[in-house]
């Protein structure tokens, strides 16, 4: 016969004991979930992406502005600070002082345009695109200032009024200064090719941009355009064949940067020719970059790199690139764990 | 002589715990796949779980990878406006592999296509399957193509946003910008499938979610190539996917099972599966042939009061000869 005190004195012992084996237990169960887990990622081969602001990335001079999962960052000396929340902040321009950013908030059926300064903050809404019946909402997309920071040009969907299946995207301008309520439309684009974009100004007044057309095979051609006026017929820079677009153009604007395809779908070049603007002509382009998905080229403010987007592995997500625009050495890559917004061009400036 | 019973240290029995608990967690992951691996046969005509409906293996023999073979693609707007089992096909591309030459040939058949379709009468080639299911649009195919089908994959619209997902997205260069001020909103089984929104899918390349990659390959009203351009970039879409794919193995098969739920249905066998996924990777994307059936194959045409694609079979017929036979 047990004595009544052992029982008594026995009983805060045992009842540690269980309770250490229960711990245990479920710390054995929390682990197996966890190597569940860790084998269904591990076997996914999911890249994991990370916001710019958690990685740092190799020092280039100057500003850099990327656009990720719907927010604005900035780059300086290789440290990401994000400027914006995550709310379809996109496409970010910069004005040739630098004191002013437009950037494109996009919404799901309109998108409008802000200014804000460069740490992020609202001062101007310059568009009202929303409606509430559906098909009267408006995009506007891919913001440039003029040289000389006095007009912003934009994308923008007029209407037809004639057939409401048609939406064409057309390059306007407009006064940078928000009081002003003034537009012109720049660019008459080719019937349901999904319209003309990415504007370009020149410093004499003109517009280089990307013109889409159908031809009689039906294949879809895109060509680097210019327009010296409003509403001119404006001239092919490139060869149809060549299926060229997203120029950008150095500070000098004697060079352009531009994507080509050469009508394949899986893979793009990254070309760069001399622009003469007197002759409206470029010269014969040479290729920094082949055989990846290059988006959205854009000078440093030297003119010497260019700043680019292209995945680091086949169906990754976009990382940013740079690359001398002699095309030597190799291209470099700045980040690898993000993903980056592929149609937002990379800014860069001096500041 | 006394024997002193052996005892297992306690850190050993913990850590024994430890172990057990991770080859349980690695089993629980795995199972399904062994599981799947052994009920499988090669002609059973299914992959266990990813299936919801399948017909019998169209081609019963175990085809060796060298050997050429074809498959329907089909895909269909699976939302609430349509009844399960009487939907049409919005995409239909007949894809032919030679795994020998490494050569591939994609061909989109317009789903407004005019045809005599089996046991029914004349109309549209989209219409096969609404009436006789996979075996329906296959017998439309076969017998207007004059071609052979050996398998069918169907999938649905949220089995493509699935799969896409979980590829982890396709690359694509976006060709001109897609613009849809009426891209129907029927992904989800709840609300009004007939509402609508606006799409705007921006040009140049770039990644795409399942939703996005969807929207890019189903809209038609802003081109005015319409359902040919849809079709051009469904293929386009599929390279990517094919691409995306090479990455992936058959121990990702019972996620995948899990989450098509029912969207995707082939006549395809797990071991014809393997065999597609070893050969996937050494197909360039210049060995893959890509065909609409544009003028001069087809013209715009009117038959029973609807819009339709009228086929020149004298055009067609030479052109799948030498492709598919």
């Amino acid at each position: 016969m047990i004595p009544a005190d052992a029982v008594i004195s026995s009983r805060p012992g045992r009842l540690a004991s269980w309770l250490a084996a229960v711990t245990l237990a479920v710390a054995m169960f929390a682990f197996g979930v966890g190597i569940y887990n860790a084998a269904g990622f591990l076997k996914a081969g999911k890249s994991h992406v990370v916001r710019p602001n958690q990685v740092r990335a190799p020092s280039v001079p100057g500003t850099l502005y990327v656009a990720q999962a719907g927010a604005i960052y900035r780059s300086r000396n290789g440290t990401f600070a994000q400027i914006t929340t995550e709310s379809g902040w996109t496409q970010p321009a910069v004005s040739p002082d630098g004191s002013e950013l437009a950037v494109v908030r996009r919404y799901e059926n309109w998108s409008d345009l802000y200014l804000m300064t460069p740490s992020g903050h609202l001062t101007a809404l310059l568009t009202h695109d929303h409606s509430p019946q559906m098909e009267s909402n408006h995009w506007v997309f891919y913001p440039r200032f003029s040289p000389d920071g006095r007009t912003l040009f934009y994308d923008f969907d007029p209407k037809d009024p004639f057939n409401s299946y048609r939406v064409d995207l057309a390059i306007f301008a407009s006064p940078s200064d928000p009081s002003s309520h003034e537009s012109v439309q720049w660019t008459n684009p080719n019937y349901y090719t999904g319209g003309d974009v990415y504007p370009s100004p020149l410093a004499g007044g003109g517009l280089i941009y990307t013109k889409y057309s159908i031809d009689d095979q039906s294949q879809v051609h895109s060509q680097v355009w210019l327009q010296s006026r409003p509403g001119s017929t404006g001239v092919a820079l490139t060869d149809p064949a060549l299926d060229c677009g997203q120029a950008a153009l150095s500070s000098d604007q004697k060079l352009v940067a531009m994507v080509c395809t050469k009508g394949q779908t899986q893979s793009t070049e990254l070309n760069v020719a001399a622009f003469d603007p007197t002759t409206l002509t470029l010269s014969t382009p040479s290729t920094l970059v082949t055989g990846e998905l290059v988006a959205s080229p854009v000078f440093s403010p030297d003119g010497k790199s260019i700043a680019y987007l292209a995945p680091a592995t086949p169906g990754g997500m976009f990382q940013l690139w740079t690359v001398q625009a002699t095309g030597t050495p190799a291209p470099r890559e700045l980040t690898s764990l993000l993903g980056l917004d592929s149609t937002s061009p990379p800014v860069w400036t001096a500041g | 002589m006394e024997i002193s019973p052996v005892y297992m240290p306690r850190a050993s029995i913990i850590a024994a715990g430890f172990v057990l608990a991770g080859l349980v967690g690695l089993g629980a992951y795995f199972f399904p796949l062994f599981r799947t691996a052994a009920s499988a046969t090669p002609s059973s005509g299914t992959v266990a779980g990813a299936v919801s409906d399948t017909i019998s293996n169209l081609n019963p023999i175990d085809v060796a990878p060298s050997q050429p073979f074809t498959v329907l693609l089909l895909g269909s707007d699976d939302d609430s406006k349509f009844p399960a089992d009487r939907l049409n096909t919005q995409s239909m591309i007949l894809l032919r592999v030679d795994p020998g030459s490494k050569q591939a040939t994609m061909l989109s058949i317009p789903r407004d296509l005019w045809v005599p379709i089996p046991n029914q009468g004349m109309g549209k080639i989209s219409t096969a399957y609404q009436l006789g299911g996979p075996q329906g649009a296959i017998a439309a195919v076969e017998s207007n193509f004059k071609v052979h089908i050996d398998d069918y994959v169907w999938i649905g619209l949220n089995g493509l946003v699935k799969f896409i997902d979980h590829l982890g997205g396709v690359d694509v260069v976006v060709t001109n910008p897609v613009m849809d001020d009426f891209y129907p909103s029927d992904l989800s089984s709840t609300g009004n499938p007939y509402d609508y929104y606006r799409v705007a899918v921006l040009p140049g390349a770039t990644h795409l979610d399942g939703v996005h990659a969807l929207q890019y390959v189903r809209s038609r009203h802003g081109d005015l190539r319409s359902d040919f351009a849809r079709s051009e970039r469904q293929q386009q879409i599929l390279l990517a996917i094919k691409a995306q794919a090479t990455h992936l193995n058959v121990a990702d098969l019972p996620t995948l099972a899990a989450a098509f739920n029912g969207e995707v249905k082939t006549s395809i066998s797990l071991d014809r599966l393997r065999q597609l996924f070893s050969i996937a990777g050494s197909f360039g994307g210049s060995n893959i042939h890509r065909v609409v059936l544009l003028a001069p194959y087809t013209s715009e045409g009117s038959a029973a009061g609807q819009d339709v694609v009228l086929p020149d079979w004298s055009a067609i017929l030479p052109l799948v000869h030498q492709t598919f036979s």
